[in-house]
């Protein structure tokens, strides 16, 4: 007799009742019936997916801890691929060095001490900011400013006389000559 | 998790852990990076043997839907 542990997704077309009633029937009923003892039953309750799969995003989890003889284990994997109320489930062999196992609300409340040490961590990053400076780091940054303000008076400055030279067009010729013409009196025009 | 100083030691060996369950996902997703793949050893100073235990936990619980593979943008 080896010890073995299963996690089984139900479907969420139940509702929360039946869904227990269903999961103790085609699991914990299935492997009495084929000589095995059951020591640890939880219900997880509704919980969501990380994806989607056949079209649904949430399911009621179940697990569960027996004993059973390692002959008859794909026997109970194929009444199980067969039972259309089960989406997945995963057998697995349980390791002797392994702790006792713990139902899911305990498990909860690890998970928020978690979130919460993962808030004050953040919570400290984002509080350097420009007035939290140190008096050491504001020199470092006043003596920047003073060496980049030399640096600009040290080059040329822009000169007066650089401005582009007019040369002169043929079309200013032209123009000059015709007031020369127009303005002698002696031709006819 | 950011990348680990010099003289580090295995955070499941300094609390004497000697199986990582796959069920608890919070604990794994401290391991995960934003795209949602596997992190490496030299990122978060874990100890090879529990590195490869890491990894088969992390897949078995993608498998059953408690972990994503990929990061969906909605």
């Amino acid at each position: 007799m080896q010890k073995y542990e299963v996690l089984a997704i139900i479907v969420n077309s139940l509702d929360e009742k039946k869904a227990l009633e269903q999961a103790k029937k085609s699991i914990s009923e299935h492997i009495s019936s084929l000589g095995g003892k059951i020591s640890f039953e939880d219900f997880w309750g509704m919980r969501g997916f990380a994806y989607i799969i056949k079209g649904q995003k949430w399911g009621y989890y179940f697990c569960a801890q027996f004993e059973l003889d390692p002959a008859l284990i794909s026997e109970l994997k194929n009444d199980w691929n067969i039972d259309k109320s089960l989406v997945r489930f995963l057998i697995e062999k349980v390791d002797p060095k392994a702790s006792a196992p713990r139902p899911y609300e305990e498990m909860k409340k690890e998970f928020e001490a978690l979130e919460k040490e993962r808030k004050i961590v953040e919570m400290n990053k984002s509080t350097k900011k420009k007035g939290t400076r140190s008096p050491e780091e504001r020199e470092s940054a006043r003596r920047e400013v003073a060496e980049k303000e030399k640096r600009a008076e040290t080059k040329a400055p822009v000169s007066a006389s650089s401005e582009p030279k007019k040369t002169a067009t043929p079309k200013d010729i032209v123009d000059k000559k015709l007031d020369e013409i127009l303005s002698d009196s002696s031709l006819d025009l | 998790m950011p990348p680990r100083p010099k003289k580090f030691v295995c955070t499941f060996c300094r609390n004497e852990q000697a199986v990582i369950d796959y069920k608890n996902s919070k604990l794994l997703s401290n391991y995960i990076t934003y795209y949602r793949s596997i992190q490496s050893r030299f990122h978060t100073g874990v100890c090879l043997k529990h590195q490869k235990q890491l990894s088969s936990a992390i897949k078995k619980a993608r498998m059953m839907a408690l972990l994503p593979a990929v990061r969906y943008e909605k």
